[in-house]
């Protein structure tokens, strides 16, 4: 099975990663609720691992960087989210909203 | 591999830097809550010096690297880190005003101070990495570190909308560049930045330019969200607005500066190496011949949308923030018209008057909107009969900015004008002459307000010492190096070695 | 590449299968079980306690707190497996090393505690 598995070319992966980059990247863009924009960005920087996780496997030169590099990956989008879910609850306390077509103070 | 035998003494400021953070964090953790936290702004003012004595003593040395080229120290890292380093200690002093008794704003006093020198750690790893995992860790320690000063101020609603704008957009940007990242690091299998350009140059050959045009688009986009340059430049005037004034000056200074750093790190050594051969054009460099105009267009678009979309506002920050969009795209324009070892000394002129110029800018600004309560350009009305020695330095740094002679921008204006001539990029330096002609508009618009307008008020301005210290640094380097650009370009050329970039001991 | 092919074929089968199995589990029990409805029976919670009020109701927000402080310190632990698996080849340097990353996160476990982020108020 696992000699059957290796045989699935690079670019299912990458067609993969392509995917939930796009979506996350659209949840990012259009989406209302601050907490989903979030799980979207979350979403981008997952499709990154694959593609890592992928080449380290199936690229050109195969090697254990990529797979280091999404170890790298991993912690930093969860020290992002980290404080980009602690500022929103710091918003959400003063403001009591966490739709973001309503965070339009600035806007003149 | 013996790791104890690495020279790590060449990374003793970073240390420091890492240091005094914790130390910082201790302290504060275990004072009394009543007490005054601005010695903990001193002590660490006393760290970035320490560090800074330690760079100017490695500066010039042969480059060195350490941990398979995930340290490197070269004159490229050792210039920028001076930047960011008298940057900081000149943002330090003016916390240290702001952050006053009377400032009841901001909770979180100890947490500006070491935030902002772990902010320093990640923009000097910035500068000085030569793979492209440690260069992203220490761009994420500024974003993340950057994110939380935006925010600093709990309560103040503009400040957590900004922030928060500043987390999503960041964190799209930073997924992007890792996005464009991973499909470098595919046809290559390495993250070092040099085997990288080896390899790439052979990738190109073999058919694999779609993958390499993807993975620089993709890190160009991404990475143009740090300098705010025109694909990724909307969040700058909404942050810029809601942070607290000396974030909104280490944003656009020293943020920026890093920004700059690692763009040209990563695409003058990777993107190098790679040669087109055809068989009726001969061969040619792809990223001085090809790539080099999509930059050229973001450099264009920024300062067209920069300055045009400055002439609006009213609000002096948001203004800032446009007019830093346009400097930005200034100072993209070497990085365009690549030209030699000039190409190095022409960037760091510009971001060393542009320090300068914008920090004490920022000063006098911090200076005039806490005394009025208001960040309206009208603030400023009738400074000149409030203060005029502030109103005096305003106008040099405006000036400065607009790039009017005998001050730092007109010179680092004209070396990037004259580089692009040269080039015979006449487009480009005709859009950047055009603009800095709008610029004069908004820039002598706030003049105007200083000089002739009148004010609500008459009374005299008192100038805190330590702001008074941060304008007149300002002022003397502003005119300084706008009289004597000559002793600065000297300096450059003749202690750092800047093409030793490529060099790989 | 016909290997290749072959997956699609293994995944189609177990897409069959998956989707036999419930149906006709559920088909057998439908014919062997008494058929014998009454209100009790089709409550939610058959001799559980009622559910009451909307089922979007907010948390606490301490749960957050918690959570936040959770996925940051474990997911740094990551670091330590890489370095875990490699221990023979790096050696005292190496653990050294790891002990300052680890005595950084331990400044970070005493920040929260100093800001009571570890108290339930």
């Amino acid at each position: 099975m696992s000699e059957a598995l290796s045989q699935v070319p690079l670019t299912s992966y990458l067609l993969v990663g392509l995917i939930l980059f796009s979506v996350g990247l659209y949840g990012a863009l259009t989406k209302r609720n601050a907490v989903i924009v979030l799980l979207s960005i979350e979403l981008m920087l997952n499709a990154v691992n694959i593609n890592l996780v992928a080449f380290a496997k199936h690229g050109l030169y195969p090697g254990i960087t990529g797979q280091i590099f999404s170890l790298f990956t991993i912690t930093i989008a969860a020290a992002e989210v980290a404080v980009g879910v602690a500022i929103l609850m710091a918003l959400y306390r003063n403001r009591g909203t966490v739709q973001v077509d309503k965070m339009d103070l600035m806007k003149r | 591999m013996d790791i104890t035998a690495w020279n790590w003494e060449v990374m003793t400021p970073e240390f420091i830097i890492l240091g005094t953070a914790t130390i910082l964090s201790l302290i504060d953790l275990f004072m009394p809550d009543d007490r005054d936290r601005r010695f903990l702004g001193i002590l660490g003012l006393l760290g970035v010096i320490a560090a800074g004595f330690y760079v100017i003593k490695f500066a010039g040395a042969e480059p060195v690297q350490i941990m398979n080229d995930m340290f490197r120290l070269d004159s490229f890292g050792t210039a920028f880190k001076l930047i960011f380093l008298t940057g900081v200690a000149l943002l330090f002093i003016l916390s240290i005003q702001y952050l006053n008794r009377q400032n009841q704003e901001v909770q979180y006093r100890g947490e500006f101070f070491y935030l902002v020198l772990t902010a320093l750690l990640g923009m000097m790893i910035m500068a000085s990495s030569a793979d492209l995992i440690t260069l992203f860790v220490g761009l994420e320690v500024l974003s993340v570190s950057s994110y939380i000063l935006v925010g600093i101020r709990k309560k103040h609603l503009y400040s957590n909308e900004s922030a928060f704008k500043y987390v999503v957009s960041g964190a799209i940007a930073t997924a992007i560049t890792l996005y464009g990242m991973s499909f470098i690091y595919g046809i290559t299998g390495t993250t070092n930045l040099y085997d990288i350009a080896e390899r790439l140059a052979s990738a190109y050959q073999q058919g694999f330019s779609l993958m390499i045009y993807l993975g620089f688009f993709l890190m160009l986009v991404g990475l143009s969200f740090k300098i705010a340059v025109v694909p990724y430049h909307m969040w700058a005037p909404d942050v810029y607005q809601g942070a607290p004034t000396p974030v909104t000056a280490f944003l656009s200074v020293l943020s920026k500066a890093a920004g700059f750093a690692i763009i040209i790190r990563i695409f003058l050594s990777v993107f190098r190496s790679i040669v087109n051969y055809q068989s009726d054009a001969g061969s040619f460099y792809v990223l001085f011949q090809e790539l080099n105009l999509y930059i050229a267009i973001l450099a264009a678009a920024s300062m067209i949308i920069g300055n045009t979309l400055a002439l609006r506002q009213t609000n002096i920050k948001r203004l800032m923030a446009y007019s830093s969009i346009a400097q930005a795209g200034y100072i993209l324009v070497p990085l365009v018209t690549f030209w030699g070892i000039n190409f190095f000394s022409q960037t760091l002129f510009y971001l060393v008057a542009y320090l300068f110029m914008t920090l004490g800018a920022f000063a006098v600004i911090m200076v005039v909107t806490t005394d009025r309560g208001t960040e309206d350009i009208r603030s400023f009305a009738g400074l000149y009969h409030r203060s005029p020695f502030t109103a005096i330095a305003m106008t040099i740094f405006l000036l400065s900015l607009a790039g009017i002679p005998i001050t730092a921008g007109f010179f680092g204006k004209f070396y990037i004008f004259m580089s692009s001539v040269l080039y015979e990029n006449y487009w480009l330096a005709a859009v950047m002459m055009g603009t800095s002609i709008i610029s004069y508009i908004y820039y002598f618009g706030i003049i105007r307000q200083m000089y002739m307008r009148p004010g609500d008020t008459e009374a005299r301005l008192a100038v805190p010492l330590p702001a008074a210290f941060v304008i007149a640094v300002g002022v003397l380097g502003t005119v300084a190096v706008g009289l004597f650009p000559d002793l600065v370009l000297n300096y450059l050329n003749q202690n750092l070695q800047f093409t030793d970039m490529f060099a790989r001991p | 590449m016909p290997l290749y092919t072959n997956n699609y074929v293994l995944v189609t089968i177990f897409l069959f299968l998956g989707i036999l199995l419930p149906v006709a589990a559920l088909t057998f029990g439908r014919f062997l079980r008494p058929n014998n409805l009454y209100p009790e029976k089709q409550t939610t919670y058959e001799s559980g306690v009622e559910p009451t009020g909307e089922s979007w109701i907010q948390f606490n927000v301490k749960y957050y707190i918690y959570a936040l402080l959770f996925v940051i310190f474990d997911v740094e632990t990551i670091f330590l497996y890489p370095w875990a698996v490699a221990y023979d080849k790096l050696g005292l340097f190496a653990l050294i090393e790891m002990l300052i990353f680890i005595v950084l996160l331990i400044i970070g476990l005493i920040y929260a505690w100093k800001k009571k982020v570890l108290e339930w108020k």
